[in-house]
């Protein structure tokens, strides 16, 4: 097993930090069951399958698994293992602090402009663990819905929590370039 | 040869015979139909003689000639007939019918006669060869001639149809004489009546009608104007009951109808003042009934009736129940429910024919007004509590059957039943605790009437409390019976209630008084001795307690109190005076129930056993309380404090709520997984609509509840979204 001292000898070696999102990517090639973690099965087989058999090819894959991260349907095979990875083992929802973390890490490759208001509502009126539902859930309303949110269908099948979010959006006045207006949010 | 020859001889004698016969004979005829027809009479011959030419006639034979001869006849006759045609035009104005029909009947009578002694011809020769007989041939003369030339045509008709307008303006006119031109027109044929006179009569009507509906409806109210049509369809038929055909009757009458009531249905019905709605309002029955009736022949004469009484009835209803004013007494609001239900009921009984499309709509508007005040469940329940603990007290049993049912058909328009349930069970359990309940029976039968409206699972609920009131007398029976040295001291009465079925109660005991606790504990070891396994906890809030009190001044009561009202007043068999805190500390009564309590102790006139320093109506914890030594009453027995059932207020109303909103969750998920196990695939709102659909017969189904719900199912793996689809949800088996 490898674990997070591990993991952080890793990223020095391959010149990445460990904050850095294709450790993410890294983790979903190797089938990684939890963040931090990674077991000899998962580490051996991962490698494998990325052609690695040296640092050096380590090094040089590093910018083509960044790159995965353009490509759309990769992007959501990613972003929805996160959400198994992230969690805690045994859990069945993602920690709340957790989820926002790395969804500012996760949107700030995808660039969603509501991911600011998203992350504050959650924290105002939310409070609680994040569903996996609610979890791939917004990448589709993300991906679909634009940020004025003109074309929100209050009948579709959207969680529950993301109707409350454009109604939170909606009470405070969201503008057409998804800016807050209310000053009292700051 | 010569056998040929005789038969020959034979043949050649009879005809020649016959002929002979015929020629002669039929020169006689001849001579004395033209006689008839010009004369009027048989000039030289008797009837029986021409009768018998013609018999032989038709027994040698003779009949088609006989028959063309008279055909031809006829037909010569035809100058004579335009000769009298002509006579008839001639005349001017009001003789012009008399003439007519005078003439008629001249020809009338001559075909008769004719027919008379052609009577065996057209007795065996007509039907055999199915030709017109001998009147028919003369009818069709007439009518081709007389009646059908030009001038005489147009001018019957035109005169007919001026008269009826001249008696329809209150003229008086010859009502025999129109008759028997009407019924010359019949004779002739119907078409001939038809085309000469009805026709164009009911043209001229559609007229005068129309002028005549814009003429009445500008100055008539709504009843009035309906009355008038009243009348002059009346007219109208009195008019063809005189002298017009039958066949008339059912067109000229929906000539009328048409003009004076189809091309102004809503206008009457919207009529201010004096329409519908005023008829509804002011229970108008003779009115009412007359405009049903009216309408009835137009094709959606009713049906707009209909739409306008039901906007009425759920405009008027959603202001029954929405103003403030009129929801603050529960019973009153229900009962003014039921008044205007039994408004309507009358008025579609006594004027709308009991039409069941009404009854619909009523029930329609019901259900949509009612459900618009959400107290309705819990006021409707209250109603109930209030006849059964006193209304119904002595009345008939057929009057109760009549009250129960008011109630279940108020039940029935309700859309949360199951708030009503749970209001029910609470009332009911009250009535039953504190014995107000007017009659078991009643009970019964009320259950048994929701029992036929209801899920099953509501009655057996009430059906094991009743069942608890029974078992708690004999379990008190058999204590008694096994304790016999406790009848000397204090009479213990319990009911064992079991948890699941009553209403929730409270897990809070106050501290009894050293007798009743040792009293309560024997009764628990006896039953836990004989019902292993159990638990009980008594209730102290919902006890009561008979107490004899004497007071300083010698009086005497028997003061019916609650339990707590009971721990509270023990305390001053030992102590003078005691402060609220000692009260409080002593009894252990939470401090909401104990100020009430001691309000109704202290502050109520009539009842104030105790006195409290000071007077006021708060509490704090240094007020003193001691026995009113002046306390009178002129009953015996006192009763302080009662358990009616009361409103619920606001936050009790908003537990409740919740409460009911929990009990839903699982019905909403049970429904769920019932569908999509079924259909395995469905999208988002066909789903929603389904489940809604499933369950609207217990309640309203709030679909952002639902929505809930099925997330929390996906999240617990019983469904889960299509890949591609993210509105389409799939079971996951």
């Amino acid at each position: 097993m490898i674990f997070a001292d591990g993991i952080t000898l890793l990223c020095n070696d391959i010149q990445v930090d460990p904050q850095d999102i294709v450790m993410l990517v890294l983790s979903w090639h190797m089938k990684a069951g939890t963040m931090c973690e990674f077991s000899k099965k998962e580490f051996t087989e991962g490698l494998q399958s990325l052609g690695i058999d040296s640092l050096d090819k380590f090094r040089e894959k590093i910018p083509s698994m960044r790159s995965e991260l353009k490509d759309e349907q990769k992007f959501r095979e990613i972003y929805n293992f996160a959400f198994g990875w992230a969690k805690e083992k045994g859990q069945k929802s993602l920690a709340l602090d957790t989820a926002i973390g790395m969804w500012q890490l996760l949107f700030a490759e995808k660039q969603w402009p509501l991911v600011d208001h998203w992350c504050q509502f959650l924290q105002a009126r939310h409070n609680k663990a994040i569903s996996r539902d609610t979890w791939s859930q917004l990448l589709e309303f993300a991906k679909t819905v634009s940020s004025n949110l003109s074309d929100y269908d209050a009948e579709g099948a959207w969680p529950y929590l993301i109707d409350e979010f454009v109604d939170y959006l909606k009470e405070n006045g969201v503008n057409q370039h998804g800016q807050i207006n209310d000053s009292s949010l700051n | 040869m010569s056998n040929k020859r005789k038969r020959n001889f034979q043949f050649r004698f009879v005809p020649d015979a016959e002929a002979e016969y015929f020629d002669k004979n039929w020169n006689i005829l001849e001579h004395a139909i033209r006689d008839i027809y010009k004369k009027g009479n048989y000039s030289h011959h008797s009837i029986e003689d021409l009768y018998r030419y013609a018999f032989n006639m038709v027994l040698h034979k003779s009949s088609d000639k006989l028959y063309s001869g008279l055909v031809a006849t006829m037909k010569s006759m035809t100058s004579h007939l335009k000769e009298i045609a002509e006579s008839i035009e001639a005349t001017q104005g009001g003789p012009f019918l008399v003439k007519l029909n005078r003439k008629w009947n001249d020809h009338s009578k001559a075909l008769l006669m004719i027919g008379d002694i052609l009577m065996y011809m057209d007795r065996i020769y007509v039907p055999r060869t199915k030709k017109a007989p001998v009147y028919e041939l003369g009818m069709n003369l007439w009518t081709e001639t007389v009646i059908y030339s030009n001038q005489i045509r147009t001018r019957l008709s035109n005169t007919l149809s001026e008269l009826i307008c001249r008696e329809r303006d209150g003229e008086d006119v010859n009502r025999k004489l129109i008759k028997n031109i009407t019924k010359m027109l019949m004779d002739l044929g119907l078409s001939v009546y038809v085309q000469v006179f009805e026709t164009p009569f009911l043209q001229v009507s559609y007229e005068f009608y129309r002028a005549e509906s814009q003429k009445l409806i500008e100055c008539c109210n709504c009843v009035d104007y309906l009355k008038n049509v009243e009348r002059l369809i009346n007219e109208e038929m009195d008019r063809v009951n005189h002298y017009l055909d039958p066949r008339t009757k059912s067109k000229i009458t929906y000539v009328v109808k048409k003009e004076m009531i189809e091309n102004h249905i809503l206008r009457l019905i919207h009529m201010e003042n004096s329409g519908l709605v005023n008829m509804l309002c002011g229970d108008k029955y003779e009115d009412l009934g007359i405009m049903y009736n009216l309408f009835s022949c137009e094709i959606d004469g009713l049906s707009k009736i209909c739409e306008v009484m039901t906007s009425h009835i759920r405009e008027s209803g959603k202001q029954l129940v929405t103003d403030p004013e009129k929801s603050k007494d529960p019973v009153q609001f229900v009962q003014r429910l039921l008044d205007e239900k039994n408004k309507y009921d009358k008025i579609i009984s006594l004027a709308f024919n009991n039409d069941k499309m009404f009854h619909n709509a009523v029930n329609s508007s019901f259900e949509f007004f009612i459900n618009l005040n959400p107290r309705c469940p819990e006021y409707i329940s209250l109603f109930v509590d209030n006849k059964l603990r006193k209304v119904l007290k002595g009345v008939s049993k057929d009057d109760v059957d009549i009250t129960l049912d008011n109630v279940v058909m108020l039940f029935r328009y309700l859309q949360d039943k199951d708030m009503f349930e749970k209001y029910y069970i609470q009332h009911l359990a009250k009535r039953l605790l504190s014995g107000k309940s007017v009659s078991d029976d009643a009970e019964k039968s009320l259950i048994v009437k929701l029992k036929t409206e209801c899920v099953h699972q509501f009655t057996s609920k009430v059906e094991v409390i009743f069942a608890d009131m029974k078992t708690s007398v004999d379990t008190m029976q058999n204590f008694y019976a096994s304790h016999s040295e406790l009848v000397d001291g204090p009479t213990l009465t319990v009911k064992v209630l079991t948890t699941r079925f009553w209403p929730t109660q409270s897990t809070v005991t106050c501290k009894l008084p050293a007798e009743i606790s040792a009293l309560c504990e024997k009764f628990r070891s006896y039953y836990l001795g004989t019902h292993a396994g159990r638990k009980l906890s008594w209730q102290t809030k919902m006890g009561t307690a008979d107490m004899k009190a004497t007071f300083r001044k010698g009086q005497r009561h028997e003061l019916i109190v609650s339990t707590y009202q009971m721990c509270v007043l023990i305390l001053f068999n030992n102590a003078d005076r005691l402060s609220y805190k000692e009260i409080e500390q002593a009894t252990e009564i939470p401090a909401s129930d104990l100020k009430r309590c001691l309000q109704s102790l202290a502050l109520v006139k009539g009842k104030n056993v105790l006195k409290k320093e000071p007077m006021s109506k708060d509490f704090s914890d240094d007020d003193v309380f001691f026995v009113n030594d002046k306390f009178s009453s002129k009953l015996y027995k006192v009763k302080i404090g009662t358990f009616v059932a009361a409103k619920e207020s606001e936050p009790e109303k908003v537990e409740t709520q919740q409460r009911i909103e929990e009990h839903w969750k699982p019905q909403i998920d049970a429904a769920i997984v019932r569908i999509m196990k079924f259909r395995k695939q469905l999208d988002h709102n066909h789903l929603i609509a389904e489940v809604t659909k499933q369950l609207q017969s217990r309640f309203l189904a709030n679909p952002i509840e639902v929505k809930k719900r099925i997330e929390s199912l996906i999240e617990r793996d019983f469904l889960e979204r299509d890949d591609i689809d993210r509105e389409l949800y799939r079971y996951i088996s």
